[in-house]
């Protein structure tokens, strides 16, 4: 057995002997063994350093919070991916891998936080002036503003301002929550003032928010976020290899299934002959020239 | 289009569509799809686990929300979903004390794919979700190690067998496996056993750490080499003693360690950069396989090229003994990849699962 690394890198996370692990010069053992929770130690991991009581305890809320939300694009990847039985990791990684530019863009969100809050600094603006033009630059190119808008929960995310209030509470509220409670006002005021219906903060918009004022930079949030969902997602994946059927396609079931025949609609090409290969070239030649298919291309 | 229709008999089929052995007439197949089933229950997701509404999502019949600002933190979340529960104070110091434990393990195959997907640019999901991917039946292999305590530990709750007896005949059985939980890693890092300290400080340890106890004294018993127990065997059983399944615990611990690749993807770009198609050269003196031979021509080929398939038994081995010998060819993998479609069948008659 070889105990070599795999690879050589310098690193500034960790070290691992025979005899211990050290995580950013902690001996990893002993901040389990002190008492430190799992929360404590993804500050030592992802910023170096033991967080204050406070930042534990919200990191714990936003964490307790965010690891279930039911049926979303990451649980119904687990869910889909399980009912092929590969190996359990296979429907966790892909529950995780489903987190992007739609679904829970923590990253994003960071990022353009970041963006804005260094214009301000740089124009000599204030946060809340740097707000509303952040707000306006996504509504005047028509995107959508990051934080903004969930599709199930129409009403506003039922963690979300419970988030913001928690980060207050806690005293652990900084630059960024100054920032996102300023867009979420400009926000909502341009919304009515166009006459359209109301849109409320998301998860993003509040527990990113929060935690990138306790110190995590948009990937390391990205990653908190994403990864404590991914909990969840294992527990739907593993219910549904214990108590699922397998293939989702039973006919058998007495609920339709999630890949029954009749789930699908087509809406594709009309039928058309399989060309002989000896009028292949001419009829594709045609189908080129014709161009129809292109409205089909993806 | 639409739903299921026949039409007019088309012009003679291509191929092998008239072959009689076909088990129905290829000619006159239906086209379109399946009209929408009404005889049974449109398709929903089913859970037990949690749903939501607009307004509330509930785990385990627990209001999240509720949850949280009622002081209920992320370790507390583990136990809801995983097992419907609200678990001791002492439970989730002993969860918090394995996931710390969990949370890193240097530059492992788990922080080494994270970093390889880095490499080529891609979001910070895809490095987590690669990371997980590493988890397997050798490393970090909790369902394996955990299915197997659940078997030998059944012969003592039978009463077929004492716990001694039984620890022996698991060690005796599985001497040597990745999955085992006793080996010469953790000879001189003293953390796993800190682990089963914890959980007996804590009140937590159960059934599964004293029979973990009896299986490290049968393999030192056996073993001709020093061996001790190690990571995975004292988290697992540690994480079994806490209620979690086998797969709750090869997810928990999974998920758990790719915060830490999460990590390494971020440092991976921060100090090494990207990596191009292309870009990566491969050592001539780290190739040992075939010689470098001349590609022939379209003509030669009918020469040159031998079929693979066997006529006779003998032949069969020759030629696959052969290709054993070409290294990442696959033919020297023995695996047995378990026909799993009736795991978790409402007509459960095989629930195993590795």
């Amino acid at each position: 057995m070889s105990r070599e690394p795999l690879f050589r890198r310098k690193t500034a996370i960790s070290y691992k002997t025979r005899e211990k692990t050290v995580l950013r010069g902690y001996n990893i053992s002993e901040l389990a063994e002190k008492g430190y929770s799992f929360c404590a130690a993804l500050f030592v991991l992802f910023q170096g350093r033991i967080p204050t009581e406070a930042e534990e305890k919200m990191l714990e809320y936003e964490m307790g919070e965010f690891l279930e939300h039911s049926m979303s694009p990451s649980a119904a990847s687990a869910v889909a991916v399980i009912s092929g039985r590969p190996y359990l990791p296979a429907a966790i990684a892909a529950s995780v891998m489903t987190f992007g530019g739609a679904h829970g863009p923590g990253a994003a969100h960071g990022y353009m936080m970041n963006k804005y809050i260094e214009r301000a600094l740089k124009e000599g603006k204030s946060i809340d002036e740097m707000a509303k033009i952040c707000v306006d630059e996504y509504l005047d190119a028509g995107r959508p503003v990051m934080g903004m808008g969930q599709p199930q929960h129409t009403d506003g995310d039922p963690r979300a301002e419970p988030t913001h209030i928690k980060q207050e509470e806690l005293k652990v509220g900084g630059a960024y929550l100054k920032f996102q409670r300023a867009v979420e006002k400009y926000f909502y005021a341009r919304r009515k003032a166009e006459g359209r219906k109301y849109v409320a903060v998301n998860m993003i918009g509040a527990g990113n928010t929060a935690l990138a004022d306790l110190g995590f930079s948009p990937n390391a949030a990205w990653c908190v976020g994403t990864l404590t969902r991914g909990y969840s997602c294992a527990a739907h994946a593993l219910y549904t290899m214990k108590k699922g059927r397998a293939w989702a396609a039973s006919k058998s079931e007495p609920m339709v299934q999630m890949l029954d025949l009749s789930m699908i609609k087509y809406i594709g090409p009309e039928e058309r002959e399989v060309p002989p290969q000896e009028q292949r070239q001419e009829y594709a030649k045609r189908q080129l020239e014709e161009g129809e298919y292109k409205k089909w291309v993806i | 289009m639409g739903d299921i229709k026949n039409r007019a008999k088309k012009k003679k089929l291509p191929g092998n569509l008239y072959d009689k052995r076909l088990r129905y007439n290829y000619e006159t197949r239906e086209y379109g799809t399946i009209p929408p089933d009404t005889s049974r229950e449109q398709f929903r997701w089913v859970s037990e686990v949690a749903y939501k509404n607009v307004h509330r999502i509930v785990a385990r019949g627990y209001d999240t929300t509720e949850l949280v600002e009622a002081g209920y933190g992320f370790a507390d979340m583990l136990f809801i979903d995983f097992q419907a529960r609200i678990p001791l104070i002492e439970e989730v110091k002993m969860l918090n004390y394995i996931l710390i434990l969990g949370l890193e393990d240097g530059l492992s195959s788990t922080a080494a794919m994270a970093r390889i997907a880095a490499k080529s640019n891609v979001f910070l999901t895809q490095g987590a979700g690669a990371s997980i991917l590493a988890f397997g039946h050798a490393y970090g292999a909790y369902s394996a190690f955990g299915n197997m305590m659940d078997k030998y530990y059944s012969l003592v709750e039978n009463k077929s067998k004492s716990i001694e007896e039984a620890a022996e005949l698991l060690a005796e059985e599985n001497m040597g496996e990745p999955h085992l939980g006793v080996s010469n890693l953790m000879l001189k890092d003293p953390v796993a056993k800190c682990i089963f300290t914890r959980a007996e400080k804590l009140g937590v340890s159960r059934k599964y750490i004293p029979f973990m106890k009896k299986v490290v004294v049968a393999a030192q018993k056996m073993s001709e080499e020093p061996v001790e127990l190690d990571l995975l065997g004292a988290i697992g059983s540690a994480m079994m003693d806490l209620g979690f399944t086998p797969g709750a615990t090869w997810s928990i611990m999974a998920i758990t360690r790719a915060y830490a690749a999460g990590a390494h993807w971020i440092e991976e770009i921060e100090r090494e950069g990207y990596v191009k198609l292309g870009e990566t050269l491969t050592p001539r003196e780290d190739y040992d396989g075939p010689p470098e031979r001349t590609v022939p021509s379209l003509e030669q080929r009918l020469k040159a090229a031998k079929p693979y398939k066997s006529e006779t038994l003998e032949e069969w081995k020759q030629k696959r003994d052969e290709m054993k010998k070409l290294y990442g060819s696959g033919h020297t993998i023995e695996e047995e990849i378990e026909d799993a479609r009736k795991i978790g069948s409402s007509k459960k008659s095989d629930k195993k699962e590795k």
